[in-house]
């Protein structure tokens, strides 16, 4: 049982970097000049919470997160690809 | 504890590290860069540095460390799979976003000193204009 504690006070000492930069993206989200640079950060900022989920997986010791980081990285993929399809042709194609 | 994961959560704990880093420059790159077209470095490093890496490194721990019962194959397995969907989805979402941006023209190209891209667009290629010859040619 020491080898978990130990990896779960590097995830604590981890934590708030992540906790940070997520706050800095949401900033860049909210005040983003035009709908691209919104689209951009909320992409990167959610590939970076399905780390973050499976990182708090291993912390909490709950197998059932990692799906959800699965659906997430595939759902923002789905998003890039409506808008930008939105935005070449002003529709949102079939 | 053997040898073996001892080394595998050492490594995999380098990997969480440098990809917290690596976020966090992302994440002050996305707030720094005045424009779209380059605020795109920082959402590729954001995604394969800042996002690829703590996954490999997330299996990486979740295979060396027993305490985490008979699930940490699963888990292991599925941070594998979540960084490999990323590693090809990512990059492919940042293009086909920027290639919708530059083709709608909602965000300006400045500072520039030449964009190929924008004269090909412009100009009709030289398909077209041979179709354009032979319909008016009869």
């Amino acid at each position: 049982m020491t080898g978990m504690t130990e990896i779960q006070m590097f995830i604590i000492a981890i934590l708030p970097i992540y906790v940070a930069a997520f706050i800095l993206y949401t900033l860049r989200a909210l005040r983003g000049p035009s709908i691209s640079d919104m689209v951009l950060a909320i992409d990167a900022m959610s590939y970076d919470l399905a780390a973050f989920l499976v990182i708090l997986a291993i912390y909490f010791k709950q197998p059932i997160l990692i799906p959800v980081a699965i659906a997430l990285a595939l759902w923002i993929y789905s998003l890039d690809i409506y808008v930008s399809k939105y935005l070449e042709g002003k529709e949102l194609g079939e | 504890m053997t040898l073996l994961d001892t080394v595998l959560i050492v490594i995999g704990e380098i990997m969480i590290g440098v990809g917290a880093l690596a976020d966090l420059i992302a994440a002050i790159g996305m707030n720094r860069f005045p424009n779209f077209y380059l605020r795109l470095h920082a959402a590729t490093i954001g995604t394969i540095w800042g996002s690829f890496l703590p996954l490999i490194g997330a299996a990486l721990v979740a295979a060396g460390c027993k305490c985490l019962g008979e699930y940490r194959w699963f888990m292991s397995g599925g941070a594998l799979v979540t960084s490999f969907v990323i590693l090809i989805l990512g990059p492919a979402g940042s293009h086909a976003l920027a290639r919708g941006t530059h083709r709608s023209g909602i965000v300006p190209v400045e500072p520039k000193v030449v964009d190929h891209l924008e004269e090909d667009e412009s100009h009709p290629t030289s398909q077209e204009l041979q179709e354009v010859e032979e319909g008016d040619s009869p």
